[in-house]
């Protein structure tokens, strides 16, 4: 399945927040949304999982408007994984996970759902904890529980903010390295990310985000040139091989 | 068997065991099952009088209102995910009876008889609108409001109560406040069945919108879910089933509060897997405690709501306890 937005633009309190933004998210593809704070990535992602209606533009899943579609629908095309999740979830990790299965409830078997579950465990590595209470989890292990109830809804579209925020390195790594498998499969992955090494090397294709405007897209290599950092981030950039080091700021008045 | 059919399997038996019981005890020795039977054919002995008329009524009120505040407490604490919801604590059920004692003692009720259960549900509907709307402050505006709701419907209560002349007005405060069961007619049933029965289909219907949103209101919305609907299928299930209680069995507090709590450790923190269980639990609750204010330990009958009181604020302390040191 293809999400598409199409010329969407929001406006909140008279704060333009988008502006005109066109882009895809496509099957197959880890797309990056990367841009300073404030840019409007994680709005942008709240428009594009139905949560904020955009004021003029359209978000399209195959053709089809996101904002008319049957909501259960939504539920099954479209998995959205916030940046924070509610402080204590006093239901074991197994029961947390299952909840991703609400949108097949008509539609999915029992064994259906108890697959799709374990599997998600598994992938996310904690078969070992499925029947701890979510309260007895370190800050790591609860953001790998919800992404494992976003894995299990199994929808086409998986759009995620932040998801490697609150991981170690080697955690970072795994989640990465399972959207690209995600992707794989055919489905198409959206997610927000601020490590823009992660971004560089696991994306797909990256898109840029600056005041509410897409100012550039396309593979990581032609996205994240010194031009881009200079202008959008208002840093300098070392390069040692491929990775990218932000090295000094271009003009201290652009972001203090 | 999974625990959560073992559990609602117990608690079912116990809730029928109750009933029995509650039959059976009383100061008049009748054949409860010769009374039931007599009733049933018409015959007019005096068992089936004490049955149909004074045992039979207060059973079928005790149980339907303890299952409703223990199915309300358990989908309010779902609703705005604070263990410390309940339509005692948070002033719903003086609400309700405010509104029930306005219509009782204008005479209203009295030439039209809805006009009772439909003004303390509209009490208590305001009320759960009103804390519905400060849910977002947190944990603490919502049991402040919540004091405060329950401060002004008793105040409001006993004032209304003091200007109507009856000599018995500080016992009419009372049974307002406190909830009791003792003057349960069938002329109650009728009254409150209707609302008690819609209010808990209501409630038994949001289980799985309450599972979703466990996970927060964006990720609910975005499985499928609308907070609007299930807020209002929460407002209008409480009203119904809250207001019908206190109208006919005054405001009886913390069965909402305590059967949540006790039944987690046994069916885990999943919503929808506590509505069932709390509500037989209620049931279980106030039947054992109707029994228990009918034993012949003073004088005078004990009020329902201060033995359902006496069991509930430990259970309110322990749950403040811990939430101690946590932000609200």
């Amino acid at each position: 399945m293809i999400l598409q937005t199409d010329t969407l633009s929001l406006t909140l309190q008279g704060n333009r927040l988008l502006h005109d933004i066109t882009l895809d998210v496509r099957p197959g593809e880890v797309l990056g949304l990367i841009g300073p704070n404030g840019a409007g990535k994680s709005t942008f992602l709240r428009v594009m999982a139905g949560l904020l209606r955009p004021e003029t533009g359209r978000v399209l899943l195959d053709g089809q408007d996101l904002f008319s579609m049957p909501p259960e629908q939504r539920g099954r095309h479209l998995a959205y994984l916030p940046q924070d999740a509610p402080a204590a979830i006093g239901m074991s990790v197994r029961d947390v996970i299952a909840l991703g299965r609400l949108p097949h409830r008509r539609t999915a078997t029992a064994e259906q759902d108890a697959a799709a579950v374990q599997q998600a465990l598994e992938v996310v590595g904690m078969s070992a904890f499925a029947d701890r209470s979510c309260v007895s989890l370190s800050g790591g292990e609860r953001a790998r529980v919800l992404l494992a109830r976003a894995l299990a809804v199994e929808a086409p579209v998986l759009l995620a903010d932040e998801p490697v925020a609150a991981l170690d390195p080697a955690q970072a790594l795994t989640v990465m390295e399972l959207f690209n498998r995600y992707a794989a499969q055919g489905q198409a992955v959206a997610v927000i990310l601020h490590d823009l090494a992660l971004a560089a090397r696991f994306c797909t294709r990256i898109a840029v985000l600056s005041e509410g405007a897409l100012v550039s897209i396309g593979a990581p290599s032609d996205v994240l040139t010194d031009a881009l950092f200079s202008e959008v981030y208002g840093v300098a950039v070392r390069r040692c091989g491929e990775v990218v080091v932000p090295w000094s700021l271009v003009s201290r008045n652009r972001v203090l | 068997m999974s625990r959560y059919a073992l559990t609602v399997a117990i608690l079912a038996m116990l809730v029928l065991a109750l009933a029995i019981l509650s039959l059976a005890a009383g100061p008049a020795g009748i054949g409860v099952l010769q009374g039931l039977s007599d009733m049933l054919q018409g015959r007019e002995t005096i068992a089936a009088t004490i049955i149909g008329q004074i045992r039979l009524p207060r059973v079928i009120l005790a149980l339907l209102v303890g299952g409703t505040l223990g199915l309300s407490g358990a989908a309010l604490q779902g609703l705005v995910r604070n263990p410390l919801a309940d339509p005692g604590v948070l002033g719903i059920s003086g609400c309700g009876a405010l509104g029930a004692v306005l219509v009782f003692y204008t005479g209203v009720s009295a030439v039209w008889a809805p006009a009772l259960p439909l003004a303390a549900l509209s009490g208590a509907g305001l009320a759960t609108l009103l804390l519905l709307a400060l849910t977002r402050g947190g944990t603490l505006v919502l049991v402040l409001a919540g004091a405060a709701l329950g401060s002004m419907s008793a105040a409001l209560l006993a004032l209304t109560l003091n200007l109507v002349p009856s000599p018995y007005a500080s016992y009419e405060i009372m049974h307002w406040l406190m909830g009791s069961l003792s003057r349960a007619s069938l002329h109650d049933v009728l009254i409150a069945l209707p609302g008690l029965l819609v209010g808990s289909a209501f409630l038994l219907g949001t289980g799985r919108s309450l599972d979703a949103l466990t996970l927060g209101e964006d990720v609910a919305h975005t499985m499928g879910f609308s907070l609007r609907a299930v807020q209002w299928r929460v407002v209008i299930g409480t009203a119904l089933a809250v207001g019908s209680g206190v109208a006919v069995a005054g405001g009886i507090g913390f069965v909402g509060l305590v059967m949540p709590h006790l039944l987690r450790p046994l069916v885990g923190a999943r919503p929808s897997r506590l509505l069932l269980p709390s509500a037989l639990g209620g049931a279980a609750l106030l039947l054992a405690a109707d029994l228990f204010v009918r034993l012949p330990v003073s004088g005078t009958e004990l009020q329902l709501g201060v033995v359902t009181s006496l069991i509930g604020t430990p259970v309110f302390f322990w749950q403040v306890w811990r939430l101690r040191g946590r932000p609200v």
